[in-house]
């Protein structure tokens, strides 16, 4: 039973698996109403709910703050594999904090605190994988550039999605010949289960050396081609700026969607004053 | 693409290797956040498995350059691809990954040198290390309200992130970054450079030794990231969110939910117009 459940597990967690999430993340879900809203309005949004709850202790609020990036993560349709690891990260970040403190001679009062604490990164992650992982890779790049973002960096945002898969493959190619050509060691008893991990992190280690020449190739393909398009001047021109942002348009829908979120998040302040 | 006189690379060729760290550092970063962390009992290895590669990197080429790539790879491939991105807290990583880095560059002046290039390895590491344990423990301050108020909650914070260091310097900066490098640099030395265009660096066209600017740099850019981190506690009475809701609290609040509802139907007889507008 034992055996076919991490099977099971393995089964899932294969390279393609993985791709295809990455992939789905990136690109599946272009047309939910969090994805078709302006960047810019996003980001906005964003600042309020990813820098707000860190300062406000009050309970209802950041409670209502949490209800509404929940529904807004929904909305985005977000990839299961992130969902699973933003609830790993909420809490062995949490969790692991209260088994110390309990061990160093708190009490139950340190659990109150500590639940606000979870409340609070909990909310902020959502808030920021609504507006990460809902939004197209393009349109982010786009938004980040409005607000100033160095080019660099939506450059990296557009090459990284259009890279990764092909980066992803070659990685599990070079991988996959180590492994064939390789002897693994006998994994049955507890010191051939260490030597086989030592094996597996080496041949990892390994496989980045021709990973490393073959994306310098790649990467100096990669620049001489944005050379000839005069990607170095065209990331400090104005003119090329505009350009590249005129796609930006703010509808009444955009309003709407910050207006309800304004309406939802006044409510929770209401709540808060009256109880 | 020619190579200037001191043998410092070019404009184009700073961008292939902010390319190349990206993508590389990007990559493993990515299998690192999908692997869920390791603990053992209250520690959590928060191994940065896969620093060698701006390490190798930064010790061949440009140092900044790969500093620099590897944290917008870290970033962008698996912060913001996966919605993982955090707001302040990354800024804190990207900072104190691009000084651990740039530093372990700087430190190499030949890669023929074996001891050096492990020094610096350590060092790097070490340095990255003790600037994330330093703001995770004044992060954890500022969150929790009533830090001080908490029972046993100050000394278990300094105990686990003290030990958490000391464990991850040890644990991953032996096996996964002093190793892997030792490994990797004499390796790749002379081989990857003509891929890019260049030289491989000597000890005359090296960047020389660290000048006192760098460090002040290095610190400045270490303080912005604690600043970034303790905004709050300033933030606190600047923004001052329960004070101004003591006094006339609820009829504030009932006025913001009446703007907000007259802001939505104001909104959709807008839209509704430009519909029929957009129709007519």
């Amino acid at each position: 039973m034992m055996q076919k459940l991490s099977e099971n597990i393995l089964d899932k967690f294969s390279m393609d698996f993985l791709r295809n999430q990455v992939l789905k993340n990136a690109y599946g879900n272009d047309d939910t109403i969090i994805a078709v809203r302006d960047p810019r309005i996003l980001l906005v949004w964003y600042l309020f709910f990813g820098l707000v709850p860190w300062f406000v202790n009050d309970l209802p609020f950041l409670l209502g703050c949490f209800v509404l990036v929940t529904v807004t993560t929904l909305l985005a349709r977000v990839a299961g594999l992130v969902l699973l690891l933003f609830a790993v990260g909420v809490f062995t970040q949490t969790g692991y904090l209260l088994a110390a403190t309990i061990l160093f001679g708190g009490d139950a009062s340190a659990i109150a605190p500590l639940l606000v604490l979870t409340l609070k990164v909990a909310t902020v992650s959502l808030a920021s994988v609504t507006v990460f992982s809902g939004l197209d890779p393009d349109r982010l790049s786009n938004g980040l550039m409005w607000f100033g973002c160095p080019e660099r960096l939506s450059f990296s945002i557009s090459y990284a999605y259009r890279m990764l898969p092909m980066l992803m493959e070659e990685f599990q190619n070079v991988l996959l010949s180590y492994r064939l050509r390789g002897n693994p060691p006998a994994h049955n008893t507890v010191p051939g289960k260490i030597k086989y991990l030592i094996y597996q992190v080496k041949i990892i280690i390994h496989a980045f050396y021709p990973l490393m020449l073959n994306t310098a190739k790649r990467s100096r393909t990669t620049v001489e081609a944005l050379e000839i398009k005069g990607y170095r001047y065209a990331a400090v021109n104005k003119e090329v700026r505009k350009m590249k942002l005129s796609s930006l348009k703010v509808t009444y829908d955009d309003m709407i969607f910050l207006a309800i979120s304004f309406l939802w998040v006044a409510v929770t302040a209401l709540v808060s004053t009256l109880v | 693409m020619s190579i200037t006189q001191n043998g410092a690379a070019t404009q184009s060729q700073k961008l292939m290797i902010f390319v190349l760290s990206m993508s590389l550092y990007g990559l493993a970063t990515l299998f690192t956040e999908l692997i869920p962390s390791i603990q053992v009992g209250i520690v959590e290895f928060s191994v940065e498995f896969f620093l060698f590669i701006p390490l190798v990197l930064s010790m061949l080429f440009d140092p900044l350059s790969a500093a620099l790539g590897a944290a917008t790879g870290e970033l962008v491939f698996s912060e913001i691809m996966l919605g993982q991105f955090g707001g302040l807290g990354e800024l804190e990583k990207f900072i104190t990954v691009t000084i651990g880095v740039y530093i372990a560059g700087r430190l190499v002046k030949n890669p023929k040198n074996h001891v050096m290039v492990g020094i610096a390895a350590f060092v790097g590491t070490g340095a990255q290390l003790l600037m994330g344990t330093i703001v995770d423990i004044l992060k954890v301050q500022f969150a929790v309200s009533d830090f001080e108020a908490v029972a046993g909650l100050p000394e278990s914070v300094f105990a686990t992130e003290g030990f958490a260091f000391l464990n991850d310097l040890l644990f991953s900066g032996i096996l996964f970054c002093l190793l892997p490098t030792l490994y990797l640099v004499p390796k790749l030395y002379g081989k990857i450079e003509p891929l890019l265009g260049m030289q491989p660096r000597t000890k005359e066209t090296g960047l020389g030794e660290i000048s006192v600017k760098n460090i002040i740099v290095c610190l400045v850019a270490f303080a912005c990231a604690i600043g970034a981190e303790m905004m709050a506690e300033s933030g606190l009475s600047l923004i001052d969110w329960e004070a101004g809701w003591a006094e006339s609290g609820t009829a504030l609040a009932a006025g913001m939910v009446v703007a907000a509802v007259i802001a939505i139907v104001m909104l959709m007889v807008m839209r509704k117009n430009a519909d029929a507008v957009g129709k007519a």
